[in-house]
């Protein structure tokens, strides 16, 4: 740790003591913690906390993975509201705009995105989940407009977005990943509905984008028409694994929240569920662990195929069990039904915080293709043969 | 990982590059001495290599990896023993001969345990002995020593009970005895988890190759997703035991024993698969699957059980929340 490093982490460490909010978790409606993810995020522009990953020329751009590790770490051991508006918009739309975009369409969204304008990703379709490819959203072209007709659904907070990251389907032959053009779609245009999806646990973190006949001009295409797949790769790498550390240091942090389970239910001695506990926070000790290492790689260069895959079922697994033990330790008052915490995975609210966990055992790539590509691309297990549909039909 | 770990994880891979390498009990000790592995956490006034305790770390992974028979992790107690005990007489001596491979033995359990699980009593000069009133080295000449058989063959394990009159050395007493004994104890949790992961991943290697040499249903068996499920699920556990291990090498000595609970489990878990994975095949005695079955099982209640290091661990964090 360098002399710079401790400086930041102590100007960082002021910082939130003076200006984070502490009462994010008092939001009693979904539009209510909307507005204070907006004013927080707006504040964090202001520092120079809300970019660290953007290049130098941005207000507080151009720091190394390093240095966003410690702001991410500071920010989780604050308790600071995570930043869920704000994410597809910073680290999505702008890893698109920064990559693969042209001069013209990162001058004229990037700014915005400081201004708080925000995004949402149009991949997911009903039709298409794990297998993104099959995206069916179709886009034709006619004169300098692209007339896109489909549905897109699992879009992160889409009911708030003035942009979306839209991936859809230009041509129906070859293989089904030529076929995809990627563009930039305006939420304020005619033909676009948004409607939320109203989750287990009373969240509508997620919605579905209706597009009927939707006009978009050929000038908001990123890249080549077809060549979205590539496009998209950008969009989905754009996350460094500083999220999954984040998340665990906060899920670390929040071992609170069982002790206090433990105390409530009377059961500080019973030997059993010291156990359970005891385990427990040693495997969340060791996500943490998993996800420095994997950042650490990341800095040195020496990340492997399938790495970021360990880190992401490590978490998403500890997480199903954490909230599981709380489930079980708060017994009957566990099924109470209680309003939701938004925004908050480790809240204690047991059964809420356990539905809440299959957002990160689901999205984002669910488990299972997570293991896929752990067996076939880093254990070099064999990839099953394409041809199931042929064999299948008589 | 350090150049210098990484020299130590490939010179330890040249001598042993695999399981069958190290099993010549005697053969293995000379190599190892050899290899200067204990002069490794000896510091280099005292003719040591002056490694930290990291660098062990690598060793005690290599050890598991080719499944170490002989008394190595007893006589790197030993050796810290005599490392933190500055004012003994003859230590200069007793030290250089054990660096040189002269076997001090030590029991494999915690302290308080009795002297039990005693590797290779039956051929050391001295025995350790740990407790929270004196640290010492007895000699073994008249000990009643017992052989204590286990399912795991790669250890021979006994219990010792020295004889009344034996010479005894003292290292510590009082409460430098207790400090002593819990960091020896620690030093324990770490090599018997470090050997968990080494064994670990060559039992889940050995496994993978299997499943992809096997060939049912016109396929290898590698290519059913219900096994390469369960196998991406074992690496998972493997890696993020693995991180927590190379955290945790100077970690307080209830993290320490923490830490070793979840890496034996994780073994444990590793080789409890893999002999699935191998079919009716792993259940022969020909094929070496069921050697690393049998060691997790042994590590695994050897240097404290899961049950005390965790309800150590959960009491722990009870006791860190209300304080905060």
């Amino acid at each position: 740790m360098t002399q710079e490093d401790d400086a930041l982490r102590r100007e960082i460490r002021d910082w939130i003591a003076r200006e984070a909010p502490r009462d994010w978790r008092t939001a009693s409606t979904h539009e209510a913690f909307v507005a204070s993810q907006r004013s927080w995020f707006a504040k964090l522009v202001g520092a120079g906390y809300a970019v660290p990953h953007w290049p130098r020329e941005w207000p507080g751009g151009g720091r190394s993975l390093a240095e966003q590790k410690i702001i991410y770490e500071e920010l989780a051991r604050a308790d600071t509201p995570r930043l869920l508006l704000s994410f597809v918009s910073t680290y999505h739309a702008f890893a698109t705009l920064a990559e693969c975009a042209s001069a013209q369409q990162r001058s004229h969204y990037l700014p915005r995105i400081l201004e708080g304008e925000t995004w949402c990703q149009g991949f997911s379709e009903p039709g298409a989940g794990s297998d993104l490819a099959a995206i069916r959203s179709r886009a034709e072209r006619r004169g300098d407009v692209y007339v896109v007709s489909g549905q897109k659904v699992w879009s992160t907070m889409a009911q708030y977005a003035d942009m979306c990251l839209l991936l859809v389907r230009t041509s129906a032959d070859g293989p089904k990943q030529a076929g995809l053009t990627y563009l930039l779609m305006d939420m304020r245009l005619p033909g676009v509905s948004v409607r939320p999806i109203h989750q287990i646990q009373g969240d509508e973190e997620f919605a579905e984008i209706f597009l009927d006949e939707v006009e978009i001009p050929v000038s908001q295409r990123v890249g080549e028409e077809g060549a979205g797949w590539a496009v998209a790769q950008a969009t989905l790498a754009s996350e460094r694994g500083l999220t999954l550390m984040e998340l665990s240091y906060r899920m670390r942090g929040a071992m609170l929240r069982l002790s206090e389970a433990v105390h409530a239910a009377g059961r500080t001695c019973d030997a059993g569920v010291l156990r359970k506990l005891g385990a427990l926070a040693t495997r969340v000790d060791a996500v943490c662990a998993l996800a420095d290492r994997f950042l650490q790689k990341r800095m040195d260069e020496d990340e492997r195929v399938g790495d970021a895959s360990i880190v992401k079922l490590a978490y998403s697994r500890c997480l199903r069990a954490w909230t599981n033990l709380g489930v079980e330790l708060a017994d009957l008052a566990g099924q109470m039904h209680a309003p939701i915490t938004f925004g908050d995975l480790n809240s204690g609210n047991w059964m809420a915080d356990f539905m809440n966990s299959y957002a990160w055992t689901i999205a984002g790539g669910s488990d299972e293709v997570q293991r896929n590509i752990i067996a076939e691309r880093m254990l070099g297990m064999p990839r099953e043969p394409k041809n199931w549909i042929t064999e299948a039909r008589p | 990982m350090s150049a210098l770990r990484r020299e130590l994880e490939d010179n330890a891979r040249k001598v042993f590059p695999d399981w069958q390498a190290a099993q010549d009990a005697e053969g293995s000790w000379a190599q190892m001495a050899e290899l200067g592995w204990f002069m490794a956490g000896v510091p280099e006034a005292l003719g040591g290599l002056g490694l930290e305790r990291r660098d062990l770390a690598v060793i005690f992974t290599e050890m598991g990896r080719a499944r170490m028979p002989g008394p190595a992790l007893a006589q790197f107690l030993a050796l810290e023993a005599l490392v933190q005990a500055p004012d003994v007489p003859g230590r200069e001596e007793l030290l250089e001969n054990a660096m040189a491979g002269a076997a001090i033995t030590t029991s494999l359990t915690i302290a308080g345990d009795g002297l039990s699980a005693v590797p290779d009593a039956d051929t050391a000069s001295q025995i350790l002995v740990r407790s929270a009133d004196e640290v010492a080295l007895v000699g073994l000449a008249g000990a009643k020593i017992t052989p204590f058989p286990t399912w795991d063959g790669s250890r021979r394990l006994f219990s010792v009970e020295p004889a009344p009159d034996a010479p005894r050395i003292p290292l510590a007493a009082g409460a430098e005895a207790a400090a002593l004994t819990e960091r020896l104890d620690g030093l324990l949790c770490l090599g018997l988890a470090g050997d968990a992961l080494g064994g670990a991943e060559a039992v889940l290697a050995m496994a993978i190759e299997y499943l992809g040499t096997r060939r049912q249903f016109d396929r290898p068996l590698a290519m059913f997703q219900a096994l390469k499920h369960r196998a991406a699920d074992l690496k998972v556990a493997l890696e993020t035991a693995t991180a927590l291990y190379e955290a945790s090498s100077e970690a307080a000595p209830l993290a320490l024993g923490a830490m070793k609970a979840h890496c034996c489990e994780v073994y444990k878990q590793v080789a409890e698969e893999a002999v699935q994975f191998h079919g009716g095949i792993g259940l022969t005695v020909e094929y070496p699957v069921h050697l690393f079955l049998k060691r997790a099982f042994l590590n695994r209640t050897l240097g404290g059980s899961a049950a005390f290091w965790n309800e150590s661990a959960g009491d722990a964090v009870l006791e860190r929340t209300s304080a905060g």
